[in-house]
């Protein structure tokens, strides 16, 4: 790959090179930007929330302050599948209309801090309609294996359509 | 604020250059004290370049006397800090003399050493005055034409953005004691202190303005300043006009700071203020006596004719002296590390860093918790430990006790503003009021106390548009011409009550049913006690006034009052006797972060009903329980059918049992709505500290937040009105 092509690349995928926590879904390889992650422990006891989507677990105390935890798997609608001793809450900061915010993410597994270096990022490939690749920044290559880099903003913040929506339905 | 950098001239000054030195020295020789070393070698230095520059002062005599003496105040400088003056502190306070005497002297020769700051504010201020005083009618065109002379804020450099923040503050706590005392005065004509207030107020503001080259908003406190001197001199009596003239003023200053701010934060230049080369010219105009009032934006009133004359005399000969003393003010007021005993003892956090700081307590306070717990399960025979968890326990309470204390505000800023509500309405109805203020220094909430505003406004309206009767009106009723209405604010049984008292007319039982009745709120069949009657001014589409004014009557804004009170997790009685007045009390919570709970369990969720919406509670007998087609279940207590909510149904958890009788229903209420709430069992009553889930999840019905229980796990908190909209 020319230096050409992998520049243009960069401007498509939004996606840069530098470290990147990376996390398993079923066989699926995610990684985060590692500045976007606040902490990582196990599984907590989370309480419900009604009302609210499927993958929204519920919410959590991280040290006096209640934040929401999605529940990937959900979101990404895979089937869930009982909690391991691996099950990890990620807490990543996002943007929401220009304020920081935390919220956890669930994922069956963490794995590593990988350094991804910009040319081995390739931008995403499309499916047509079937997949939404909206939520992706691009696709890091290390070795033989792939990661899927998430824009953890978008995934996120896809949330308040669908929230929105359930709440114009319960107003109706 | 103390300049540090002397600017170095080179040795052929220009007059102003030394007019400007000479005034760097006198803001230096303000604030100096014999220990400050840094202030008086600024004075030093000052007089030494004085000394050294007067070649370009013109005429001779000036010149050698203005040596001499600068050369004097070095040499006194020098020993003051040598040491070697017996009575340093009389030395320092002789030094200011001799600062006024360069001053004196150099004006001798025709430059008028202005301060730094009144020669920016004064500059525009002629031009400003006579672009509006010109024109016949001060309009558009004579705005325009000054606004481009008095320029708006330019964006100030770096470094100066934390102190004028620090300014905005302080200059509006300064012109809202200017409102009060202006306020004050007006009730009592020639109070000299409330006018000495109010003129210090202005000049100080004036004086940080000129600091931070604020142009708008010194222009404006200068020209109002002009205008209170006047009055400080006994030249003017401040009444009527005038008064609405500098309310004005407070007014526009409020929105500068206001503007001022919003550019700070976006880190922008500030707006101009169209409004306020007229208001200047109108100060003035009021400062000069002779001319009528020229009309500012909204107020008409008589064209203007500004004699030309008496605008050479406008820009008004600057306080010299006064200037840097207020400088000098503002200096000590910041504790200097070598008199730290003098500091005032306050200091300002930003509001994040002490909600974080309260949010760390309430952590804390959990863990604190936790850890007994934990220790007094181990059954520890180990008094050492024991004591030391007590002490820690009791180190903790303290602490929380503290930094909620550290929340909370006087009641007394709101009120005060209450009493501008009250005199601008009664005023333009006509009405006579006097206002009285009951216990301003209650404290509360910081939050609560914000968010009081405007329903106070609300309701102190009311009560001056509807309650209070016209003069006449009271006359015929055999009360005192001038109607009272009293604001007072008092602890009872850990809340808040604010009641805004009347002596009026009451309330019209009659009418408002009929108005009711009228708007379809209310049905003509309906039984209604009087207190339902009353509640009803607080419906949406009900208004009693006769005719619509532009004060009030559009059947608005008593039902915004109601919301906004019990969003805050208050509530508003009234009582009111027809012909002999009525009174409002709002009842609120000490602060918003903390709530009485009640903690149920529904399955294997546990929520929390605030105490304040639960009536009592029951274990359900089969009669009392009763359906409507088999669906609408309904709960017959004492005599009242109410309806039956089963919260695992509403919030989707498997319940422990779905029996009734072998469950608990809570009674649940939101003033005028009851409901029962079935639940399992009650875990027991505590205090838990709200947290928002606003942010995270967005606003969800049915509840409005979430606590964090002793075991650090998270609760929702249930609300109340929201749960039951959910059940109908």
């Amino acid at each position: 790959m020319s230096t050409q092509t992998v520049n243009s690349v960069v401007k498509l995928t939004g996606a840069k090179g530098g470290k990147y926590l990376t996390f398993a879904i079923g066989r699926e390889e995610y990684g985060l930007e590692i500045l976007k992650v606040r902490e990582i422990f196990g599984v907590m006891e989370i309480t419900a929330v009604p009302r609210m989507p499927q993958h929204v677990r519920g919410v959590i105390n991280l040290r006096g302050q209640v934040i929401a935890v999605v529940d990937l798997r959900a979101k990404f609608g895979m089937p869930s599948t009982a909690q391991t001793e691996q099950t990890c809450i990620i807490v990543v900061e996002i943007n929401r209309a220009g304020r920081k915010l935390n919220t956890g993410i669930i994922v069956d597994k963490v794995s590593e801090v990988l350094n991804i270096a910009t040319d081995a990022i390739e931008e995403p490939p499309t499916f047509g309609d079937s997949v939404n690749t909206d939520f992706n920044l691009g696709m890091g290559k290390i070795g033989s294996s792939v990661k899927i880099l998430l824009d953890i903003d978008k995934v996120l913040s896809s949330e308040d359509a669908i929230q929105i929506d359930a709440i114009t339905k319960a107003a109706a | 604020m103390q300049p540090t950098e002397i600017p170095q001239f080179d040795s052929l000054l220009s007059v102003e250059s030394v007019a400007q030195l000479i005034e760097q020295a006198s803001s230096a020789v303000m604030v100096a004290d014999i220990d400050d070393l840094t202030a008086l070698a600024t004075a030093h230095t000052c007089f030494q370049q004085i000394a050294a520059g007067v070649g370009v002062v013109a005429d001779s005599g000036t010149r050698s006397k203005l040596e001499s003496t600068s050369r004097a105040a070095e040499k006194l400088v020098e020993q003051i800090i040598l040491r070697e003056v017996e009575d340093a502190e009389a030395a320092v306070r002789s030094l200011s003399s001799t600062v006024l005497e360069l001053q004196n002297l150099l004006r001798g020769t025709g430059i008028e050493p202005q301060t730094n700051a009144a020669q920016e504010l004064a500059s525009p201020l002629p031009a400003a005055v006579t672009a509006a005083c010109k024109t016949d009618k001060p309009d558009i065109l004579g705005g325009s034409h000054a606004v481009a002379v008095i320029e708006a804020e330019t964006a100030l450099n770096a470094d100066d953005v934390p102190l004028a923040l620090e300014f905005i503050s302080e200059a509006n706590a300064h012109i809202e004691a200017a409102e009060a005392n202006l306020l004050k005065l007006e009730e009592h004509p020639g109070d000299p202190d409330a006018v000495n207030a109010i003129f210090r107020s202005f000049h100080t503001v004036k004086g940080v303005a000129g600091f931070l080259n604020l142009k708008q908003i010194g222009a404006l406190a200068h020209a109002a300043e002009n205008l209170l001197d006047l009055a400080r001199k006994g030249e003017l009596e401040i009444t009527g006009s005038i008064v609405d003239v500098v309310l004005e003023s407070i007014d526009l200053l409020k929105s500068l700071l206001g503007l001022l701010e919003h550019a700070l934060r976006k880190n922008e230049p500030s707006e101009q203020e169209p409004r306020l080369p007229a208001l200047i010219a109108k100060l003035h105009a009021a400062a000069n006596l002779t001319a009528p009032l020229p009309s500012v934006s909204n107020v008409a009133s008589a064209s203007v004719t500004c004699p030309e004359s008496q605008i050479a005399d406008v820009p008004s000969t600057p306080n010299v002296a006064a200037a840097p003393v207020e400088r000098a003010a503002t200096t000590t007021a910041e504790p200097r590390p070598n008199d730290a005993s003098q500091g005032d003892g306050t200091v300002k956090v930003s509001t994040e860093r002490l909600d974080s700081l309260i949010n760390m307590v309430g952590e804390l306070v959990i863990s604190q918790s936790m850890v007994s717990q934990d220790v007094t399960a181990v059954a520890t025979t180990n008094h050492r430990v024991l004591r030391n968890l007590s002490h820690l326990g009791k180190i903790t309470r303290e602490l929380q006790d503290l930094s909620m204390s550290m929340r909370m505000v006087p009641v007394q800023g709101v009120f005060q503003k209450m009493a501008r509500v009250v005199r601008d309405i009664s005023r333009k109805a006509g009405k006579e009021v006097d206002f009285v203020v009951v216990g301003g220094d209650t404290e509360l909430d910081r939050n609560v106390v914000e968010a009081i505003g405007d329903p106070l406004v609300h309701m102190v309206r009311n009560s001056v548009d509807h309650g209070i009767e016209t003069p006449n009106q009271r006359l015929e009723a055999g009360k005192s011409r001038a109607g009272r209405l009293q604001l007072s604010a008092r602890h009872q049984a850990g809340r808040i009550i604010i009641e805004i008292t009347d002596d009026g007319r009451g309330l019209n039982t009659e009418r408002i049913l009929k108005k009711a009745i009228d708007a379809g709120i209310v049905s003509a069949s309906d039984q209604l006690t009087e207190q339902q009657i009353f509640q009803l001014i607080f419906a949406a589409g009900l208004s009693t006034a006769e005719k619509i004014t532009d004060i009030s009557g559009r059947g608005v804004g008593m039902d915004v009052v109601r919301k906004n009170v019990e969003a805050l997790r208050g509530r508003i009685d009234i009582e009111s006797a027809a012909g002999k007045g009525t009174v409002l009390s709002i009842h609120l919570p000490l602060t918003l972060a903390v709530i009485d709970g009640m903690v149920v369990r529904v399955g294997a969720e546990r929520y929390i009903i605030p105490i304040t919406s639960i009536e009592r509670s029951i274990r359900p007998t089969a009669e009392q329980l009763s359906t409507v087609q088999g669906k609408g279940e309904m709960c017959l207590i004492r005599g009242r059918l109410m309806p039956l909510t089963r919260l695992h149904r509403l919030f989707n958890v498997a319940p422990r049992t779905e029996n009734p009788t072998e469950a608990l229903v809570v009674i649940v209420h939101d003033n005028q709505r009851h409901c029962c709430l079935l639940v399992d069992e009650l875990l027991g009553q505590q205090q838990v500290v709200i947290k928002s889930l606003g942010d995270t999840i967005g606003a969800i019905r049915g509840v409005s937040g979430g606590a964090i229980l002793g075991d650090g796990s998270v609760s929702l908190i249930l609300d109340v009105p929201g749960v039951i909209d959910l059940a109908e």
